[in-house]
């Protein structure tokens, strides 16, 4: 029963040999197949069959006559979608909130990777760690409740804290600036130190030789940061950076649910929200389909050409 | 070498900045714990901040008394346990030929279940394929789509790979099948990996609250991450459970929505926070593996 050596060797020879190799090959592939099953089946149910049904984005779909009965109407929801000054509103909505959640979230990570692997007391670096990855495993119903204990109108933490300081408690969550920076802060806070975990390990598999020698040089901390650390570290950072790149339209439902307001609709409504309140909700399945397919489109898009761009660079993801 | 004064400025900067970032994590749940446990005077005066202040565990009561706090707690639970166990179970099963060299369409499975990663249907065509299903409104439409995280599946199939021929061959000289070669020698070598996954798949499952809304309309159904959210942002369902609570007793100034609203976040937390530092280990480890991917 050497499986591997055995097919190895009869393959390349006469026919015959190779028939009963091949017989061999699909009696060990049977139980294999078998366990295989219930995957594939997940994969073509809740994978495979939702991109079919991506059709009634086409379509001006009812329930009563189902995903196929129902009629065509080729591009008019995409039309419609791009007519409405609402729907527009949600698209830009989607790409300022998650461009901002880029620039500025996408830093932080690293910075904080590289100023923890520059502690030298571990028992010091343990117990931050400890600290800063538990927010990831907290929901956004958690963050959300806590953001708005501290910074809600009437009996926030943070209003108290400024009594004495504003004449009147500050509408945090109704301004949209002070909106917006609490919702990129909230992200920020929940996802740096877990997002961290990953440059850290890259930053571990740098040589400590290259230190010794740059500080011979003469070189200080920061022109080791600057021409080890980071160099070091850069396939990871490129690697990461193309998979971002790719949720540029999608903003995640559970984060902007919880922090949104009516106030703020202006700027909080994005396609996540506008695809559970308007499909979801009230019905309107072939329009909101339309919606999402337009964002996982773009997305699609923009991971495929960052992909082609770093790999001119020699760093691509494939 | 002895440090320059440039360096210890930089390390001392360092600490100090770390130190503030890890508090920034620690406070906020510190602050919501300590609410949660104060009377109604306190919060309202603004008294309490990282200590209970004129402690009592009123709030917990009336959160637990007055709403379906313990039954979405139960509901919850069921989630999770179901859930992280069929999930574990499919993706390991789908995640081993994937790993055998030999197992035909390997390749062509392989890239077929990673674009799903890059490229989907969307919310809508997967609502209408569980309600074709006719699975809404109940668990099955939370468990079913969850069965296999594909980040999940490349990890493990990844680690699969890993494990040292020899052992299988061996076993396989011996006469051991796939079915026991899988229970029997691969998965007891997998052990740290299967734990890592385990706990991602349970938080997700405990968190779960975009499917929730979607797929399930019987509140009775209701996880405790939709209650919660509920309770929070409408003020309706709170002012229910004072207005129950101010009717039986007497001293009126016990709860307020504040008190019940952290006594509601700290439950939700509550077997994170528990578990998190036995399993930290675990996830450092996962999120390695994930970044040397195959």
């Amino acid at each position: 029963m050497a499986v591997r050596s055995s097919l190895t060797d009869s393959a390349p020879r006469t026919g015959k040999r190779l028939k009963a190799g091949t017989v061999k090959l699909i009696k060990q592939n049977i139980p294999l197949m078998i366990m295989f099953l219930p995957g594939l089946l997940f994969y073509v149910i809740f994978k495979y069959a939702p991109m079919g049904g991506i059709i009634i984005a086409f379509k001006d779909f009812n329930l009563r006559d189902g995903v196929f009965g129902s009629p065509w109407v080729g591009m008019d929801n995409f039309v419609q979608l791009f007519n409405q000054a609402q729907s527009l509103q949600i698209i830009r909505n989607s790409f300022i909130i998650s461009i901002l959640s880029l620039v500025v979230g996408f830093p932080m990570p690293i910075l904080l990777a590289i100023l923890l692997n520059e502690v030298r007391k571990m028992a010091f670096k343990r117990v931050v760690q400890t600290l800063v990855y538990l927010p990831h495993f907290l929901s956004w119903v958690i963050v959300g409740g806590i953001v708005l204990s501290l910074f809600a109108l009437e009996s926030g933490t943070v209003n108290r804290w400024l009594e004495g300081v504003l004449s009147e408690p500050y509408p945090f969550m109704y301004e949209k600036v002070s909106w917006l920076i609490i919702y990129l802060g909230s992200g920020i806070w929940k996802e740096m130190g877990f997002a961290a975990i990953i440059y850290l390990a890259a930053l571990a598999g740098i040589d400590p030789h290259l230190y010794e020698a740059g500080s011979i040089d003469g070189a200080n901390k920061w022109q080791q940061i600057r021409h080890i650390t980071i160099p070091g570290i850069g396939t990871t950072i490129i690697l990461l950076l193309i998979l971002s790149v790719g949720k540029v339209m999608d903003v995640g439902f559970d984060q902007i649910y919880n922090l949104q307001n009516a106030v703020v609709s202006d700027i909080a409504n994005v396609i996540s929200l506008y695809i559970y309140q308007i499909g979801i909700l009230r019905g309107q399945y072939s329009l909101t389909a339309a919606m999402g397919i337009f964002e996982n489109l773009v997305g699609l898009v923009l991971v495929l050409s960052a992909n082609y761009f770093a790999r001119k660079f020699n760093q691509g993801l494939w | 070498m002895k440090p320059t004064t440039g360096e210890k400025l930089f390390y001392g900067m360092n600490y100090i900045v770390l130190l503030l970032l890890g508090l920034s994590c620690l406070l906020p749940l510190v602050h919501i714990l300590a609410l949660s446990m104060s009377d109604a005077h306190s919060i309202l005066s603004g008294k309490v901040s990282l200590l209970p202040v004129g402690f009592t565990m009123e709030s917990f009561q009336s959160l637990f008394q007055g709403t379906r706090m313990m039954d979405s707690f139960k509901n919850s639970v069921v989630i999770t346990v179901v859930g992280t166990a069929l999930a574990m179970i499919v993706t390991v099963l789908t995640a081993y030929p994937l790993a055998r060299k030999y197992f035909i369409g390997r390749r062509f499975f392989l890239l077929a279940f990673l674009f799903t990663m890059m490229f989907g249907g969307g919310t809508i065509p997967s609502y209408l394929v569980m309600k074709s299903l006719g699975i809404i409104n109940t668990y099955w439409a939370l468990w079913l789509p969850a069965l296999v995280n594909t980040y999940n599946l490349l990890i493990l199939r990844t680690f699969f790979v890993g494990l040292p021929e020899e052992v299988e061959d061996a076993a396989r000289i011996d006469g051991c099948g796939e079915w026991r070669l899988l229970g029997s020698i691969v998965l007891p070598l997998s052990l740290p990996v299967l734990a890592t996954l385990t706990l991602f798949n349970a938080v997700g499952f405990w968190n779960s609250f975009l499917s929730v809304l979607i797929y399930i309309n019987d509140t009775h159904l209701y996880n405790l991450t939709v209650l919660v959210q509920n309770m929070i942002q409408s003020q309706s369902v709170l002012q229910e459970v004072v207005a129950s609570q101010m009717m039986q007793a007497d001293d009126t100034a016990q709860i307020t929505p504040e008190g019940i609203k952290a006594a509601g976040i700290i439950t939700l937390m509550a077997p994170m926070v528990i578990v998190y530092p036995f399993v930290q280990k675990y996830f450092v480890q996962g999120a390695l593996l994930g970044s040397v991917k195959g």
